[in-house]
């Protein structure tokens, strides 16, 4: 083979390598592509379900884009924005240090490992809606969680959990700890029992205590699995919505409402939806960053583990 | 102060016993090997010297120190492992500066050290390498070297060789040996090849099945091996064992070679120890030792095999129990077929007792 027919060879291949992929790359578009653009479409117009006009000519309603002005001075909006932060920043730290701690111990064998461990995963197997009304009732103002308090401190105690702006947050976020710390758990141990087994008896008989051990050879170890996970969990919880729903309903007045419980607010009882669009696709490029960022660090980790 | 000791040492797991109340002294600054076959227990040993692994019974003294309880970090032990260990997301210089920084030593303190080490194993322009991108033999010198900073009176080895390619085993074998002339600490080295053994050690170790077999300088153990297992293990082609029973006749006392129909006689000093002794034996020779003779002066069997290597020829001969090999320097005319007549060296016949397979000493 010479230098001049190769190129013709690889355009070839590359050409034969389209038409095969074909079919799927049409799929792909209609996945993805196609729902992306009709998003960005509707977006800057005032277009919804109930105007008369089909899905295929909005365009009638063009409004330039007064959608994403309105956005960018709608206070609901904004403050919906800074709860779903406030959510992720207690909630995610919480269920990877939870997560991390459990790994630790469950990496090393104790009777009834086995047992503890089914228990463990089985929050993450409840569906939310259900893990939602479990919540609710638990922090009813008679309910469980206000008894085992009296009982600890020996006086009735009756907290209005979901009625306090401020305790009805805090009770939702349990409730997020609660069901994902168990996913957490399980990336993480998977990465830990990954570590290699030699060099942490090598680090022992080098003189490292525990602790050393863990902070020098078996975290920077686990990197890229603890970007992945944090990736995850970040993503998920920018969603926060089923549980968060059924127990509070955004409420009370909207101390819990969260960008996902705003955008349903504003689809269902509102029924703007070229203003639901817009919101819809600042959020999708907000994680955007937050996915490219995490690939860029772990293709970085996975560069230095090779 | 660092030689060590091991007093009736047992290791159980479960109903399996890997390692069988072994007794084993190592002098200081001997590099002791301790071959056998994959299950021997000589990994076993090795791990409970280190203190990863707590004996059954018995005791391990380093020095007059028992080591009883004592945890592997604090017994000042270098520990060299199979793969290595290094820690890949590192660069070579904090792998050797592991030891003393976990141990809180100074940072000019660590700096002095590493470089010294580094200078010694010939690191110092790849200090700054990240240490997931080194050739094996950088790797064996890193690892030798993050145990060698702690100066640990001990050093053990745990088949650092074989997981690399034969024409290097060759190069870090030299390489190796040197190292410990220069740091002169005891080392004690895990192999299943007897070439690194016979050619690094000062003595082997040789184990079976959790038993010690013998203990011996290399030469020790391939001209006088203590029983028929280190017999045909030691040696490539290991030594060969024909059944015989031993007889008075007026040649002297002879090996009545049975099925292969020959007689041979015994040289007089081996004779002289074993006479009295008679019944059924193992007549054992060297297939380095042998020459090519004339009818009735040798064993005359049929060549089943020929392997030309080279600087050597192996000859197969005969078949089953009585099967020989037989090594000639160069090239024989010997083909597959053929019968060839091959006299053992008279001073390289060794006797075993069939029964218990132990040698018969001489003297």
């Amino acid at each position: 083979m010479d230098a001049r027919t190769k190129p013709a060879l690889r355009d070839e291949g590359a050409r034969l390598g389209f038409r095969l992929t074909l079919p799927a790359q049409i799929l792909v578009l209609f996945i993805s592509a196609f729902p992306l653009l009709m998003q960005l479409y509707i977006s800057v117009t005032d277009w919804s379900p109930l105007s008369g006009l089909g899905w295929w000519n909005p365009w009638e309603m063009w409004n330039s884009f007064a959608n994403y002005t309105d956005l960018a001075a709608d206070a609901r909006f904004w403050s919906a924005l800074k709860r779903t932060a406030i959510v992720m920043v207690v909630c995610v730290p919480a269920e990877f240090l939870l997560g991390l701690a459990l790994a630790t111990l469950f990496a090393d064998d104790f009777p009834g490992k086995r047992i503890f461990y089914s228990i463990l995963l089985m929050p993450m197997m409840v569906v939310p809606a259900v893990a939602g009304y479990m919540f609710f009732m638990l922090f009813q103002s008679g309910g469980p969680v206000n008894d085992i308090l009296s009982a600890i401190t020996g006086t009735p105690v009756t907290i209005a959990w979901l009625s306090d702006p401020t305790l009805a947050l805090i009770a939702v976020m349990i409730a997020d700890i609660w069901q994902w710390t168990p996913l957490m758990f399980l990336i993480l141990l998977a990465g830990l029992v990954g570590v290699p087994e030699d060099q942490i008896k090598a680090a022992t008989l080098l003189g490292a205590n525990p602790w050393q051990r863990f902070v020098t050879i078996v975290l920077p170890k686990m990197k890229t699995i603890i970007i992945i996970a944090l990736a995850i969990r970040v993503i998920e919880n920018f969603k926060i919505f089923d549980t968060l729903y059924i127990m509070t309903g955004g409420g009370p007045g909207v101390a819990t409402e969260t960008i996902s419980v705003y955008i349903y607010k504003v689809t269902t009882q509102d029924l703007i939806w070229g203003y639901v669009a817009a919101i819809a696709l600042a959020i999708l490029i907000v994680l955007s960053i937050v996915a490219v960022f995490a690939m860029k660090r772990m293709a970085r980790a996975r560069q230095m583990a090779a | 102060m660092s030689a060590i000791q091991l007093r009736n040492l047992t290791k159980t797991f479960g109903d399996f016993t890997a390692l069988k109340t072994m007794d084993l002294d190592i002098a200081d600054g001997e590099f002791m090997a301790l071959l056998g076959p994959s299950g021997c227990g000589k990994s076993t040993t090795m791990n409970m010297i280190a203190g990863m692994e707590e004996p059954t019974s018995g005791r391990i003294l380093f020095g007059e120190r028992d080591m009883a309880g004592v945890p592997m970090g604090r017994r000042g032990v270098g520990f060299v492992f199979q793969n290595y260990a290094i820690f890949t997301h590192m660069t070579v210089r904090q792998n050797l500066a592991y030891g003393p920084r976990m141990r809180g030593a100074a940072k000019a303190e660590i700096d002095r050290r590493v470089g010294a080490i580094a200078e010694l194993l010939q690191l110092t322009p790849l200090l700054d390498r990240k240490a997931d991108r080194l050739s094996v033999n950088i790797l064996q010198r890193v690892a030798i070297g993050r145990s060698a900073i702690m100066e640990p009176a001990i050093f053990l080895l745990d088949e650092p060789l074989s997981n690399v390619d034969a024409a290097f085993r060759a190069v870090m074998r030299t390489e190796l040996k040197q190292l410990q002339r220069q740091f002169r600490q005891t080392m004690v080295y895990v192999t299943h090849d007897q070439l690194e053994a016979m050619t690094m050690a000062d003595r082997i170790a040789v184990m079976d099945h959790g038993v010690l077999q013998q203990v011996g300088t290399p030469l020790e153990v391939y001209n006088n091996p203590a029983n028929v297992f280190v017999a045909r293990f030691i040696g490539a082609p290991g030594m060969n064992l024909l059944k015989g029973r031993s007889a008075e006749s007026d040649r002297g006392l002879v090996i009545d070679l049975g099925p292969l129909g020959v007689t041979l006689p015994l040289p007089d000093e081996l004779a002289a120890s074993l006479r009295g002794a008679r019944g059924d034996v193992l007549y054992g020779f060297r297939p380095e030792q042998v020459a090519l003779a004339q009818d009735g002066r040798g064993l005359a069997m049929p060549v089943t095999f020929v392997e030309r290597i080279g600087a050597r020829t192996i000859v197969h001969l005969g078949q089953g129990d009585g099967a020989v090999k037989a090594v000639f320097d160069n090239d024989v005319g010997l083909s597959i077929g053929q019968t060839a007549v091959v006299a053992p060296a008279s001073s390289s016949v060794r006797i075993f007792d069939a029964a218990s397979g132990l040698a018969m000493r001489v003297g």
